[in-house]
């Protein structure tokens, strides 16, 4: 009897168990659904584009976000260098007046309106309007900023900074607070000083309404309120800080920061053509179609996913197998013939960046014209580039202009007549003659972690010895930190050329601008002329005399630009070359994927 | 036992934090976090500069900033006040928030390369051992030193070119050519000849058997276009789980044992009647569902083996365990199999990846994902596992030779047991007893291999991290990489420890 | 084994590298002899040895070393005309099979973009692969069996202290300290990093040695040498060393064939030797893009890397064979290979 007792017992709570485990099966099942693909029934299909970085923050705009990807994204999503108008890739500035228009009313003083389409809507349905123009003025202007930074901690020490941002707020700095149409669609800014750049002022940021609700107000309005009730910033004076106004910054500066896909729907609020819609950290952030969007950068692609892949290799043999369509690796000659062979399309040109050779006229050693321009007689420019460019892109050309690219306009011309053509080959002959017996040596500055410069610095020491100047190896994996104060005569590195615009010639060529490494002073007032003047034709005109007046005085030398490859996939047509790093991304909307 | 763990967990600790001084200081001072911005011509430079000195501290000198960092990990250890603080890197992100998923990443990485080196390393290892100087022994011997001397990412890019874009091209047109049929049947014929051994005549038939069955299937596959539309049907399922039976009872317990014999197919018996049973449930599992299945496997296994009883309870339920799991491995790989079609279509008819560890947008039920992890980390795990797996292949070939000429074994064979008992029931155990220690360095290495493999194959884990963390100066991701890694080589180091305890009697904890 | 002596006679003086000979020569002569014969025995070891060593003097007498001009043409860092469009001009087939005829050409490795013979590069890149291979194994044995050798020997405090140190090394993995030292020193050139890679990867030897002197020091030629009055030192360097010299040998052949592979790693991440020097791993990462367009690129200094580890790999094998000494004992590192197991294989 016992024994059959504990038998049922046992069978009993196996029953039990199995009762369980049912159940829990059955808990654990899916509904069932076996669809795979959800955009089975869209037609303008998916463009996989592959991206170095991964995405980090929905506002690129910040010192800590400024990376290509989150730029790119914003650039796609509308709150960067989109909007109003975009460059396109021979660095014109397109207007997109689908958008929006803006015009300059005034040059005396400088007067800009900016009129939206009222049709325009966020991608949560909300309209845009001029309190969100106001709201990218005051990110962009540091209108209220009344801090001074403690050089040796980099902590603020005195007063403020509401809106942090990578890009200068020189230029809108000048502006006084905007006037807002009664409409409350156009915005016009009138500057105290005139600015050369105004046309790349975009003024579209985040959206005024999550921002204000971010900063606990009720609506846009009361955001443009609150700021045009408060002062002027002034260091030298700081106030209290508003704190509205920084809970509202604070959103903007960091709040956009993200490490996953956000859960809060506020983040991905967007005015441009696309709308985040699914990130996989590290791998895949995914873009759809914003159906409020009613500008003229209308995709006809259905969805958009940037591939995270970091090795420029893996991005070939990924476009190899079909995994991406676009992709934008770093170049060299070997990259270029595999695209080829796997029947991609390539696309080769300049990038906007350049090495180039400067002299520093502060060293002894290049006190005097003739050594200079005897070092620079050996610079074998044309077998750099046949070493390092050529194989990239057959095209290319030395480059000729301190100032500008050849896909700039006024190149040609300039580069004709500056003086290069002193330089254009390798004259040992001519350089001995300036030398007459001497045998100076030159310290030169590289980063020894570029095999680009590394193969740039040995060309020029080899050819320079041919004319009895000695070149030493002053390379370093720390040259970032030496170009300051360092101990060398020359320098190898390279600038971005932004393009367009003419706020970065200030900065390289003005006497105190933080990019004269080499304390150079023969253009210090051109480049400061550069900045306020408004007539094109002019400023092309002293950008010209610049030009010359650095080969005169043996600045040093420009190298050549980058190359960059773009391989396109057969799947997707539309897609063209652009050197900024804007990259492939800069016409999406003419991509179509075919069959 | 509780103290000498205490004490351990201790001076682990110590140790830990000693060594991330030595990493803190050293990147520290070899980082160049400023490179960026001091070599651009933005007009606001300086700006910029002060504004990355006062996020990330750079105004202290390391040693200091070491403190600070330590003071932030050091909130790690209140429980439930979620108070970590890693530090943020260069753009902001909080490293506490971004380690998980690196984790994840490397972790399944990780894992299956070690699991499947030791298993395939052990195995090999093992029969070379018993194949002592056969053909078979000196071409392993010769493979593993070479692969024992290859470079990761020479492997990765081969295994890229070779086996993903290679395949994927070949099922453009899945027909495999004449020529190489011959070829592959001939390979696989010499295998199988030099595995199973005996005199002239036996391997030849071996050999002929072996192969032309190989070369036979193979053109069938690609006659029947299995390729595109592969699955196992119900005929191989039962042909393969009768074999897995009848090859666990033969290996654990001997054809002899007829306990064992009637686990295994009590086992082969469950399995197949789950494969006809079970597929509408799979048509809806989740991977809930499929956890819970294979514990009921488990189960199924365990529990015929001691039912069956016999002499030897706990052989009858190694057998039964065996055969359900491998069993249960069959239906399921059967059931993934059934999702190929949908991947190719996802993927444009190239399945095999050769970056991420999944591809984006993809949504699915658990077999369509499943099979999609499985084509994106198979060709990482293997140039992964290959370094270590010739490691374990030299060692376990050694520990078996070396524990084979033991005077213990001497005596076991002397008094007649069959050599299949010799092998499996004396030998095995002890021979893996250094190879705990071998596991516990092994994962250094691999954790240091994937900082590789996840370059070359756009990983997003833990190596990627300390990568581009290394890379741009941007210390604290590769502190809190380092802070993963050291705790899992010391982790690892004191589970070795213990299963030494456990396998080898003679060792006593204190 | 249990008789230490001072100064062993050399067994044989041809081709034995360095640090075998130290080994030997402190070894007593009828243990010297009998792994000197069993490594003689073991031919693909001997052979290893001397192809390692002819590809190592090939690549010093090639470009030269230093100053010292080698008897090929061209330098590491010269930059010359592209020849051939850049291919290499290598031929090796003969003319009466319809070849080009065995001809070296004039540059037989292809060049690289600037112009730079691939074949001088190549060559380079061995020359410091061998330079890391042997600096860094040399210092790590060195500072291993020194930090092993005390901490077995006085145990207690010296040498619970001595592991801790060893153990925070440890926790790091080798390519992880790798690319934090490569990324602060590779810079300043292939020996300085060889040297400071070495002071980063002891840890390993120093356990062995330790396991091995604290085995070693309870032996009663210790205890003799002790009574005798030998002073700790002597006791240590002259008398039990060479009883633990087996380990050592083994131990730093292995090292030395993972400095190759370890070297190859970190130029791959870029945290190697870098340009204007040349190592194969270096070579070989920043031509990994040729790999479809120009593979002989890529696979030249390929397959001197593969060769050179595969080569101590085996090497470091008949070593193994050689010095294992002890059959009682089961240890990793002193596994034996090729002792005769007549009875294993004539079971079924």
């Amino acid at each position: 009897m016992s024994i059959r007792g504990k038998l049922f017992r046992k069978s009993l709570s196996g029953v039990a168990v199995l009762g369980v485990a049912a159940l829990a099966l059955t808990a654990c099942t899916t509904s069932g659904s076996t669809d795979t693909n959800t955009d089975a029934a869209a037609s303008g299909g998916t463009v996989t584009v592959a991206v170095v970085n991964d995405f980090t923050s929905f506002n690129g705009q910040t010192p800590q976000s400024n990376l290509d990807t989150n730029g790119q994204v914003g650039y796609l999503m509308g709150n960067y260098a989109s909007a109003f108008s975009y460059i396109d890739n021979e660095f014109n500035i397109v207007r997109e007046e689908k958008f929006g228009t803006f015009e300059k009313t005034s040059d005396d003083p400088q007067t800009v309106t900016y009129t939206l389409n009222p049709e325009n809507k966020w991608s949560d349905g909300e309209p845009v309007t001029a309190d969100d123009m106001v709201l990218a003025w005051a990110i962009g202007a540091g209108y209220y900023n009344d801090s001074t930074v403690d050089e040796s901690t980099g902590e603020v020490a005195t007063g403020t900074t509401y809106f942090e941002i990578a890009a200068s707020t020189a230029g809108l700095d000048t502006t006084a607070f905007p006037e807002v149409s009664e409409d409350n669609l156009s915005m016009t800014l009138v500057y105290d000083t005139p600015y050369v750049d105004w046309e790349l002022v975009n003024p579209i940021a985040q959206p005024a309404h999550i921002v204000a609700k971010k900063a606990g107000l009720g609506s846009a309005t009361e955001l443009t309120a609150l700021l045009k009730g408060l002062p002027k910033g002034d260091p030298a004076a700081p106030a209290e800080p508003d704190a509205t106004l920084k809970a509202a910054a604070d959103f903007v500066n960091t709040g956009y920061d993200v490490t996953a896909f956000p859960t809060d729907p506020d983040l991905l609020v967007s005015s441009g053509p696309m709308v985040p819609t699914g990130w996989t950290p590290g791998q895949s952030f995914t873009m759809e179609r914003n159906k409020f969007y009613v500008g003229g950068m209308l995709p006809k692609i259905d969805k958009l996913i940037l591939r995270v892949i970091p090795d420029a290799n893996a991005q070939v043999t990924a476009l190899q197998n079909g995994e991406v369509d676009i992709i934008n690796p770093q170049a060299s000659a070997d990259t270029l013939t595999a695209l080829e062979n796997t029947g991609a399309d390539v696309l080769a040109g300049d990038q906007v960046s350049y090495d180039h050779l400067d002299l520093r006229f502060d060293q002894p050693v290049f006190a005097d014209l003739s050594v200079r321009q005897a070092f620079l007689k050996t610079v074998p420019r044309q077998q750099i580039l046949d070493s390092i460019v050529t194989p990239v892109n057959p095209d290319a050309k030395i480059l000729d202009s301190q100032i500008w690219v050849p896909a700039n306009a006024p190149y040609d011309d300039s580069a004709a007549n500056n003086g290069s053509s002193d330089y254009a080959e390798v004259d040992i002959e001519g350089a001995k003659t300036l030398l007459a017996g001497a045998t100076p040596s030159v310290r030169i500055l590289y980063n020894t972690n570029n095999p680009n410069r590394v193969d740039e610095f040995q060309a020029i020491q080899e050819s320079a010895a041919k004319a009895g100047i000695t070149v030493v190896d002053a390379g370093s994996p720390d040259w970032s930190s030496l170009l300051e104060g360092g101990d060398y005569d020359a320098s190898i590195f390279g600038w971005i050329s932004p393009g367009v615009g003419s706020t970065g010639i200030a900065q390289i060529f003005s006497t105190d601008g933080g990019g004269n490494y080499n304390q150079y002073e023969g253009t210090n007032d051109d480049a400061i002329l550069t900045q306020t003047t408004l007539d094109p034709d002019e400023l092309i005109a002293i950008e010209k005399r610049m030009d010359k007046q650095m080969f005169t005085d043996a600045y040093g030398l420009p190298l050549f630009q980058l190359p960059g490859v773009f391989g396109v996939s057969k799947r997707v047509s539309g897609v063209e070359y652009m050197g900024n790093q804007t990259g492939p991304f800069w016409n999406f909307w003419d991509w179509s994927v075919t069959k | 036992m509780v103290s000498f763990i205490l004490r351990r967990i201790l001076v682990s600790i110590l140790i830990l934090i000693a060594a991330s001084f030595l990493m803190y200081v050293m990147v520290g001072y070899s980082a160049q976090p400023l490179q960026d911005l001091e070599g651009s011509n933005s007009p606001n430079k300086q700006q910029l500069i002060d504004a990355r000195v006062a996020l990330l501290d750079l105004d202290v000198p390391p040693p200091l900033r070491w403190v600070l960092w330590l003071g932030g990990v050091a909130k790690c250890a209140i429980p439930f006040a979620n108070a970590c603080d890693l530090g943020s890197t260069i753009s902001n992100a909080q490293v506490i928030d971004i380690l998980p998923n690196a984790l994840a990443a490397t972790v399944q990485l990780v894992t299956f390369a070690l699991v499947l080196a030791i298993l395939l390393g052990v195995t090999i290892g093992i029969i070379t051992a018993l194949r002592q100087y056969s053909g078979l022994d000196n071409t392993v011997t010769f493979v593993s030193f070479f692969l024992y001397s290859l470079p990761v990412f020479l492997v990765a890019v081969l295994l890229k070119e070779f086996i993903a874009i290679g395949f994927n091209d070949f099922l453009r047109d899945p027909v495999i050519g004449t020529g190489a049929l011959v070829v592959i049947g001939l390979v696989v014929g010499a295998i199988w000849q030099s595995l199973l051994g005996g005199d002239r005549r036996r391997r030849l038939v071996v050999f002929l058997v072996s192969g032309l069955a190989t070369s036979g299937v193979l053109l069938l596959m690609s006659a029947t276009g299995w390729f595109m539309n592969p699955g196992l049907g119900p005929i191989p399922v039962i042909l393969l789980v009768a074999a897995i039976a009848l090859g666990a009872a033969t290996l654990l317990a001997g054809l002899r044992n007829r306990r064992a014999l009637i686990t295994a197919g009590i086992n082969a018996a469950a399995a197949i009647a789950a494969y006809f049973v079970l597929q509408p449930l799979f048509d809806v599992s989740s991977a809930g569902t499929l956890f819970i299945l294979a514990l009921a496997t488990i189960a199924v296994g365990l529990i015929s083996g001691f039912l069956a009883g016999g002499y030897d309870r706990g052989q009858n339920m190694r057998v039964g365990l065996v055969t359900a799991l491998f069993s249960g491995a069959v239906v399921l790989v059967d059931r993934f199999m059934q999702s190929w079609g949908a991947l190719l279509t996802a993927t444009n008819g190239r399945p095999i990846a050769t970056v991420g560890s999944k591809t984006p947008g993809l949504s699915g039920d658990v077999w369509l994902a499943g099979l999609d992890t499985f084509v994106h980390l198979t060709l990482p795990i293997i140039a992964l596992l290959l370094i270590s797996f010739a490691g374990y292949t030299r060692y376990s070939r050694a520990g078996m030779l070396e524990v084979l000429s033991l005077d213990y074994i001497r005596t076991a064979r002397a008094k007649g047991l069959p050599e299949r008992t010799v092998v499996v029931r004396h030998a095995f155990r002890n021979m893996l007893i250094p190879l705990t220690t071998l596991v516990a360095f092994d994962v250094g290495a691999l954790l240091g291999g994937a900082i590789i493999t996840e370059r070359i194959f756009a990983i997003p884990g833990m190596g990627s991290l300390f990568n581009a963390g290394l890379s741009r100066g941007d210390l604290n991701p590769v502190m809190g990489y380092f802070l993963i890694v050291a705790a899992m080589a010391i982790t690892f180091n004191f589970l070795a420890d213990m299963a030494y305890a456990g396998l080898d009697p003679r060792v006593r904890i204190r | 084994m249990s008789t230490p002596i001072g100064s062993g006679s050399t067994p044989s003086p041809t081709e034995i590298p360095a640090d075998e000979l130290a080994a030997a020569s402190s070894v007593p002569e009828s243990q010297g002899r009998l792994i000197w014969r069993r490594f003689i025995g073991n031919k693909v070891a001997v052979a290893s040895i001397v192809v390692l060593l002819v590809i190592i003097l090939f690549s010093f007498s090639a470009i030269g070393i230093g100053p010292i001009p080698g008897w090929w043409k061209f330098g590491f860092k010269e930059l010359n005309p592209q020849v051939n469009g850049g291919d290499p001009t290598l031929s090796l087939v003969p003319q009466f099979l319809g070849g080009d005829g065995m001809s070296m050409g004039e540059h037989p490795f292809g060049q690289d973009r600037i112009g730079k013979d691939y074949f001088a590069m190549t060559m380079r890149g061995i020359q410091n692969s061998a330079l890391v291979m042997v600096v860094l194994g040399l210092i790590a044995t060195v500072v291993g069996v020194v930090v092993g050798a005390v901490a077995g020997y006085y145990r207690g405090m010296v040498d619970a202290v001595l592991m801790r140190i060893t153990d925070v090394f440890i926790v790091i993995p080798a390519l992880v300290i790798g690319s934090v030292v490569g990324q602060w020193f590779g810079s300043l050139g292939a020996p300085v990093l060889a040297i400071m890679l070495g002071f980063f990867s002891w840890m390993g030897i120093a356990r062995l040695v330790r396991g091995e002197f604290l085995s070693l020091r309870e032996r009663e030629f210790v205890e003799a040498a002790r009574v005798a009055g030998a002073s700790d030192a002597r006791i240590i360097f002259k008398h039990i060393l060479p009883n633990a010299m087996g380990v050592v040998i083994v131990s730093a052949t292995l090292i030395m064939a993972s400095a190759i592979l370890l070297e190859t790693a970190l130029s791959f991440l870029g945290y190697g030797i870098r340009s204007p020097d040349v190592s194969l791993g270096l070579l070989i990462s920043s031509n990994q893009s040729a790999f479809q367009t120009r593979p002989w690129l890529f696979w030249w200094p390929g397959a001197f890397i593969v060769s050179l580890a595969l080569l101590v790999n085996f090497v470091g094998d008949g070593l193994r064979d050689a010095f294992d000494p002890r059959h009682r004992r089961f240890k990793l590192s002193k596994m034996r290979e090729t002792r005769p197991e007549p009875e294993l294989d004539s079971q079924p």
